[in-house]
């Protein structure tokens, strides 16, 4: 007791070494909680940006069709009378659901041209499915049967279109023939999703299909549920469904596309570098408690003088370390937990804060981007640094007190 | 004697001035006889070529900006290699092997297969579009061509000719309109449309040489139509027909 004593007085006299030491393990918890806020936060955000924009919940298309969707083909499509068959709606958690036909497409305006995609879209469908209703800058959208279009608000900025201007989107149809889409620019809209903002053109699903020569088809439907977590019952039962009008139809579930497996695959990126934010920390202790111990080192020779034993030594070492660690992380816990706390509410804005477009850097959303509570991380980042602190102040404790007491006073 | 003579040669004089005018009031008859399918298989007898090397200048003009590319091309009737030589592209290469295009960069050692949607853009920013320089040879395979009428163009008379697409063939270009010199039997102009009707790209020639028994373009300018103040030039600085050129030539290998 009287040693514990010692190692929180010992503490208190050198408190600037112990304040130093202690900051430089709270910026480390710091660090890490409010990286794993940002990047659970960013994850999350850009899970239902896919789903809210581009993959709904549950995707209906002809396996032969998903194999290939990147290239976006005009083959394996679904003729809409065999949809009409099935009762989606039967689905447990449906609440909508959207036909479309997407086609790769160059947007023109008259002067220069960009690649786009074009999707082919039943208007009361899409917003059904997609929350795009109350995502429009200017205009509003089409109609079927109306040669009109709606695109990003960027987009549209970048070949300096407005609402009412005409545009030609140039087509291969099914047969590879060149075909044209005259239209007006009836809807800008600007959302989370970067892809929709900067490539997406919607127009009426009727004109896509005269246009593309295919027929009543489309490229999948797109389903909506009530949460993202009934999508494989509802895949399961949605499956059952179709298997009795055609067999070539399959469900894919919103994870199963690739944008979700990528950012699937950047989380795994992200705990390899908080493992070398922990790292770093790490050493940062262990340097600075070997520091400490050579600086105490006519101290400790001292203490041995006074009769004091190895293992009282190190066990002084270990409890004064100990409760730095124990300092450092409360004093980064709570500083992180303010930080959280801030960005669960109010998020950052990168883009203004760095005065750059973060999606040119993979960033998978756009505007701001809010944190998300994760009580594990703070419990791991705890218990690492008082465990970093107390194991790595073992070692040097002992090469200090196994030191000659003579030799161990006359250190410089 | 003299006056018998020239009696007889006057006969016979008129007699060959006779058969002179009904010659040349029988030619435009036969030659306007032609089908359509005559006309195009005559244009490409001239214009294409069993194998050629050619140095070529290509020059992109957007508004006031021109931008000028040189380039070597090797070309048979199945494939083509292009070689870039001005000192920004050079060492870029175009290997058209059959359906497939291939592009080689230097700078990035790296070996692309344009295909799917990369096929409609312009082909190094040109009018010119990848797709473009994929097209069949044989038109007459894919279209159903139409005269429709005869035209001055330039100050030559040119056979006007419409060609639709056979059904269930891929085509690029849903119809075309051609102007076919009717002496030199070379194309002077072609308009090339989409399905909906709109006109996407003019081509017109503006030299034609003659090399030997052959009429061929010599320089040509591609308008892209849905795009304002665009074109480019072709100038084909030297030419040399049925060259010797090695099959490895058309090789992927040979494009690194």
């Amino acid at each position: 007791m009287f040693l514990t004593k010692l190692a929180f007085k010992n503490l208190a006299r050198h408190r600037t070494r112990t304040l130093a030491v202690g900051l430089i393990i709270a910026f480390a918890v710091f660090f890490y909680i409010m990286y794993d806020s940002l990047m659970a936060g960013m994850n999350e955000m850009s899970y239902e940006a896919i789903i809210d924009y581009e993959t709904g919940h549950l995707q209906i298309a002809a396996s032969a069709y998903w194999e290939e969707e990147e290239k976006l083909p005009l083959d394996h499509l679904i003729p809409l009378d065999l949809l009409r068959m099935t009762s989606l709606a039967e689905v447990q958690g449906y609440q909508g659901s959207s036909a479309e036909l997407s086609f790769q497409a160059r947007l023109n305006n008259g002067i220069n041209e960009l690649p786009v995609v074009g999707r082919g879209v039943v208007p009361e469908e899409l917003m059904s499915v997609f929350p795009l209703s109350d995502k429009f800058v200017e205009g509003k959208m089409f109609a079927l049967g109306e040669h009109k279009v709606v695109m990003g608000k960027r987009l549209a900025d970048l070949l300096d279109l407005d609402i009412g201007d005409f545009v030609t989107l140039l087509v291969r149809d099914k047969h590879s023939t060149f075909n044209t889409i005259e239209a007006e620019v009836s809807g800008l809209v600007h959302t989370i999703n970067p892809n929709v903002n900067n490539f997406v053109v919607y127009v009426p699903l009727d004109i896509a299909q005269e246009a593309l020569a295919v027929g009543d088809a489309v490229s999948k439907v797109v389903v909506r549920l009530e949460r993202k977590e009934q999508a494989p019952l509802a895949s399961a039962q949605l499956e059952d469904k179709l298997r009795a009008v055609a067999a070539d139809l399959a469900v894919y579930k919103w994870d199963d596309v690739d944008a979700i497996s990528f950012s699937r695959y950047a989380a795994a990126e992200n705990r390899i570098i908080l493992g070398i934010i922990l790292l770093i920390a790490g050493i940062a202790i262990i340097n600075t408690v070997i520091l400490a111990a050579l600086e105490r080192m006519r101290e400790i020779g001292t203490m041995k003088a006074m009769g004091l034993e190895v293992r009282e030594i190190v066990y002084l070492f270990v409890m004064e370390s100990t409760g730095i660690g124990l300092l450092g992380g409360l004093i980064g816990v709570v500083l992180g937990a303010l930080e959280v706390w801030y960005m669960v509410r109010h998020g950052i804005d990168f883009a203004a804060l760095v005065q750059l477009d973060m999606t040119s850097f993979g960033v998978p959303v756009v505007g701001r981007i809010y944190g998300k509570w994760n009580p594990n991380a703070f419990i791991t980042v705890f218990a690492f640094a008082v465990a970093v602190s107390f194991l790595s102040s073992i070692l040097p404790g002992y090469w200090a007190a196994a030191k000659d007491p003579i030799q161990a006073i006359q250190h410089r | 004697m003299l006056l018998v003579l020239n009696k007889k040669m006057h006969k016979w004089l008129a007699g060959i001035l006779g058969c002179l005018c009904l010659v040349l009031l029988l030619l435009p008859q036969h030659t306007s006889a032609m089908t359509a399918e005559e006309i195009i298989q005559r244009r490409d007898s001239n214009e294409y070529v069993q194998t050629a090397i050619a140095d070529v200048e290509m020059v992109i003009i957007n508004n006031n900006r021109r931008i000028t590319k040189t380039m070597t091309s090797y070309a048979d009737r199945e494939n083509a290699l292009v070689i870039f030589t001005n000192p920004r592209d050079r060492g870029t290469k175009f290997l058209k092997r059959g359906e497939e295009l291939w592009m080689f960069f230097p700078d990035a050692e790296d070996l692309v297969k344009i295909s799917g949607h990369m096929l409609n853009q312009g082909m190094m920013g040109s009018d010119f579009s990848y797709q473009d320089i994929m097209e069949s040879d044989k038109l007459t395979d894919l279209y159903e061509f139409k005269l429709i009428g005869e035209e001055e163009m330039d100050g030559r008379m040119c056979y006007v000719l419409e060609g639709t697409a056979l059904p269930d063939k891929e085509v690029a270009y849903y119809r075309r309109i051609s102007w076919v010199d009717k002496e030199r039997f070379v194309g002077l102009r072609e308009e090339l449309y989409a399905r909906s009707g709109r006109l996407l790209k003019v081509m017109t020639t503006t030299k034609v040489e003659q090399f030997e028994d052959r009429w061929y373009p010599v320089e040509a300018v591609m308008e892209d139509r849905l795009r304002k103040n665009t074109s480019t030039e072709l100038v084909i600085k030297s030419i040399e027909f049925n060259a010797t050129i090695p099959p490895e030539t058309f090789t992927l290998e040979n494009l690194r």
